[in-house]
């Protein structure tokens, strides 16, 4: 059985059927074709897979794809404009915020939506709204100059 | 001639901007679970059924007649060729036993990874379940039933021992130890207990292979290509030049994905299935499957030393669990033994290290494998013989660590360091010695690791625009070391770093390279890239000199020119050069360093090339923590780290690695641990159990880099640094908690119940 969904990606729309229990993930990677946003754990656990609903951060490999039916999705891809990158995308990579780049995707989406809430986050806030996202590489460090310096630039 | 660089390079600047960056941001990128081929099935594999058994009847006919799957595969479908590092003991697919949970029997390639996962468990295997034996201390003892009864018949490395199931036997023996532990003013012994733990890169693995003909490729997130490729050429008994790997973006290693792992099981999949097979891991088989983990390790320690601070002799003892194969691990007993010794002067040593199969999870490299653990046992029994000769940990630090001129624990004599330049930074970026509330300390660690010389290969060559081509076997895994080669090339070129691509990774392009692994590809490659470019270069003055009939010694390259010295506008520019049509490359691999002599006599077995550390990387980290005593909770609230690496090349790449690697070593440290049942199970095999820090777990971490321009080592004088960042780490922890504790904590990782545990007996012993 499938279910007739219509998905919103990146402004796109997409007419889909879908199994009743594919993840919102698989079904942007696999039905979709956009493979940015990444599975590390399929748990909720890693963060790698977050994608904007409506503009809410959500752990994709969690959510089903029959309940983003008719939202406006958001992922990695649809960040910049173009081939111009976002203030968020050039500070990670000025500040050392990316280094095997596997968590980015879903960091960049943790981050835009701290950044659309408090547009002047102190460092504590930073810390706090991307501890759903684990990265092995950086730290964290440069991540979080990222944000700050993103922030800085409004 | 001298090549000059009179523009700041863009890492110089402070803004290097990695070549991969823009799409990893955008995610464009692709890594090897989103590439997929027309027509591919999914992978799935059944793992072993009890982690030690013997296998008695396979019979796949059920899984095979499942709607969907395309093939299924055992031992019998393959060659029975043994593969391994130092010890050549395993097969792809097991066929008479089982020696872990992770041990694969069989694997199937259906339409769905769905159908696959339902074959493999459709899969009747019986087995006779043997006693499994964890226990790698009592697994070292004479007589104890042996993990591969049959070893002794394995083809190994000369070198390794083969007593029982010590797979890795190491002494350093030096001076004589029992005569000068009597003149010790004090003993000081310890015992400490090192849990087993994970790379656990966020990526977890995938694999692509389809066939053309009699040839395979294979797209697979591996750190070390070329071991991958003559892995499945060994292993499926095919030449080295039927087999391409091809490695997209790598999500991260950590060492886990050193070695050869599962390339040629997917290979044989998908020349089973006629059809391109692909296998991406779960969650749970990315901690279960793979034959990496950081071994789980017992370390005795025995130090004297007198009240004037001088160390007069160690003895030590340590066990190191290997597990049920051997990888590439087989060098690790003598890798603790170091770490044992550590960078200190000691004229008088007997350390002994056992490295020994169990039927636990194989353990093989990961960041710096056995340091971390040895560090931390040694470096917290360094702060109890501070106590027993009443000096501060520190001083005594201070008065022991190797110098210029120091004769080392195995007699190497030490050039230009900066051992104490990194402890007097470490300190002075933490504050050490302010006043602290009293849940509150400071903890200093001192260790070291060595850079790892080995060949290494790169081509340059230069497009009709004057813009060039890097072509190299290294692999990038993230660390940034492959995307600042062009740093290396530009400057021998005159040309900017941004004006090169980079081609990797493609074993039928690039030249052999040991792959992302030792903290070695700017010490080895970076060096390979260097002469590849001074080759071009060569040819390039040519070239010009006969343009403009002028003596190359008279020539210059700078800023995309090649001019005369003192008359910059009698010049040619490179795109002019090049684009000739005449074929500029070059290729190189440099001048490989060898490893410092040591004294150390004859009698030290399991002696594998490890006993002297080339162009040693030295560490100082300090950590101030805080101890919440009701509930054993420790956080640590600054960190500085210290480090002589030798000259920094890309420094925006080097922070990163003290940054990510302190974070890793202060989850070793506190949080990350894989824990076994009682016949070597993991218990958590997943993220929300086995707890990696996270962003505000962290504290800020200063960095100091102590710049010694080292000869005989990587270029521009310039050490590795990718492992030891994870090295110290845990030992500065530990001994800030002691501070608080009033004891050291004597098992890792250092967790909440277990500083709970020591403080509730350090308050009964009070009483």
């Amino acid at each position: 059985m499938s279910i007739d969904i219509t998905l919103t990606v990146n402004g796109v729309s997409h007419p889909l059927a879908v199994d009743p229990h594919a993840s919102l993930l698989h079904t942007v990677r696999d039905q979709v074709g956009l493979t940015g946003s990444k599975e590390g754990c399929d748990d909720s656990e890693c963060g790698a897979c977050m994608m904007l609903i409506d503009g809410r951060p959500v752990n994709a490999c969690s959510y089903l794809a029959v309940q983003a039916d008719g939202a406006e999705v958001t992922t990695v891809e649809g960040l910049a404009d173009g081939n111009d990158l976002t203030p968020l995308q050039r500070a990670f990579l000025e500040k050392g915020g990316v280094q095997c780049g596997f968590c980015t995707p879903g960091m960049l989406i943790s981050a835009t939506a701290l950044l659309r809430d408090h547009p002047r986050p102190t460092e504590d806030q930073i810390r706090i709204a991307l501890s759903g996202n684990l990265c092995r590489c950086t730290g964290y460090d440069g991540i979080v100059a990222a944000v700050a310096a993103a922030a800085e630039q409004g | 001639m001298t090549v000059t660089e009179e523009r700041p390079t863009a890492e110089q600047q402070g803004t290097f901007i990695r070549p991969d960056g823009k799409e990893k941001v955008t995610g464009l990128g692709r890594y090897t679970a989103d590439v997929n081929l027309t027509g591919q099935a999914h992978a799935a594999f059944r793992f072993a059924d009890h982690p030690h058994a013997r296998i008695t009847r396979i019979d796949t006919s059920a899984a095979r007649a499942i709607p969907g799957v395309y093939a299924v595969v055992t031992h019998e479908d393959v060659p029975e060729n043994l593969y391994g590092g130092m010890v050549q003991d395993r097969l792809l697919f097991a066929k008479d036993t089982v020696r872990w949970e992770g041990d694969v029997v069989a694997g199937v390639a259906a339409r769905t990874q769905a159908i696959a996962r339902e074959a493999a468990a459709a899969i009747v295997v019986e087995y006779d379940v043997l006693p499994a034996l964890p226990d790698f201390v009592a697994n070292a003892q004479p007589g104890a039933p042996l993990v591969h009864p049959e070893w002794t018949a394995y083809d190994a490395d000369d070198d390794l021992s083969r007593e029982g199931n010590v797979v890795g036997h190491s002494t350093i023996l030096k001076g004589d130890v029992d005569a000068a532990m009597e003149t010790a003013d004090v003993v000081v012994t310890s015992r400490f207990v090192a849990d087993a733990s994970q790379g656990a890169p966020i990526e977890p693995r995938a694999i692509l292979a389809q066939w053309t003909g009699d040839r395979v490729t294979v797209w697979t997130s591996t750190q070390v290509p070329f071991a991958a490729r003559d892995g499945v050429a060994h292993t499926l008994g095919i030449p080295q030049s039927h087999v391409r790997v091809i490695v997209p973006l790598l999500g991260g290693g950590f060492g886990s994905k050193c070695d050869f792992h599962f390339e040629a099981h997917v290979a044989a999949l998908a020349e089973a299935a006629g059809r391109p097979v692909k296998l991406v891991f779960s969650r749970r088989e990315e901690f279960l499957a793979p034959d990496h983990r950081r071994e789980g390790m017992v370390l005795e320690f025995e130090t004297g030393a007198t009240k004037d601070g001088h160390l007069v002799a160690r003895r030590a003892t340590l066990h190191l669990d290997k597990g049920a194969y051997t990888g590439e691990g087989g060098f690790f007993a003598q890798m603790a033994a170091m770490h044992a010794c550590g960078p200190y002067e000691l004229d008088n040593v007997a350390v002994r290290a056992m490295l020994t199969y169990s039927t636990n999870q194989p353990s093989s490299s990961i960041r710096a494998p056995t340091a971390p653990q040895t560090c931390w046992a040694l470096e917290q029994h360094m702060d109890q013989v501070a106590a027993a000769v009443g000096l501060d940990p520190v001083e005594l630090r201070r008065r022991t660590l190797i110098r210029q001129g120091s004769h080392g624990p195995t007699g190497q004599v030490f050039d230009e360091i900066g051992m104490l330049d990194t402890l007097e930074a470490a300190v002075e970026m933490i504050g050490y010695g302010q006043e602290l509330p009293d849940d509150e300390a400071i903890g200093v660690a001192c260790g070291w690791w060595p850079s790892m010389a080995s060949p290494s290969g790169a081509y340059v060559k230069l497009n009709g625009d004057g813009t060039g081509t890097i072509v190299t076997g290294a692999q990038e895994c993230g660390t940034g070391a492959v995307m600042a080669l062009p740093i290396l090339a530009a400057e021998q070129l005159g040309m900017r770093p941004d004006d090169f691509s980079i081609l990797y990774q493609d074993t039928d392009a690039g030249p052999w390279d040991m792959g992302a692994s030792g903290s070695q590809t700017t010490f080895n490659n970076g060096r390979a890239v260097v002469a590849a470019a001074q080759e071009v270069r060569a040819q390039l003055l040519q070239m010009a000199a006969e343009k403009l009939e002028i003596d190359p010694a008279d020539l210059e390259l700078v800023d995309g020119t090649v001019r005369a010295v003192g008359a910059p506008s009698t010049s040619v520019t490179i795109a002019e050069l090049a684009g000739t049509g005449t074929p500029l490359l070059g290729k190189g691999s440099g001048d490989l360093p060898e490893n410092p002599p040591t004294d150390i006599p004859s009698a030290c077995v399991g002696r594998l090339g490890l006993d002297s550390f080339l162009a040693p990387q030295l560490i100082t980290h300090a950590a101030r923590v805080k101890v919440d005593r009701e509930t054993g909770v420790v956080r640590v609230l600054a960190f500085a780290a210290a480090h002589d690496s030798g000259v920094i090349v890309n420094k925006i790449g080097a922070d990163g690695q003290v940054y990510g690697g302190v974070m890793m070593g202060i989850g070793q440290a506190l949080s990350e641990a894989t824990y076994f049942d009682e016949e070597g199970r993991q218990r958590n095999p997943g993220l929300l159990d086995y707890k990696l820090q996270t962003a505000s777990d962290g504290p800020r971490i200063d960095v100091r880099w102590i710049e010694v321009d080292t000869p005989n080592a990587g270029p521009k004088g310039s050490k590795g640094v990718g492992e030891p960042p994870s090295v110290p780490t845990s030992g500065a922890v530990g001994n800030a908690i002691a501070q608080v504790v009033g004891r050291h904590v004597t098992q890792l990782p250092m967790t909440a119940e277990r500083v709970w545990t020591t403080i509730q007996d350090v308050q009964e012993e009070a009483k």
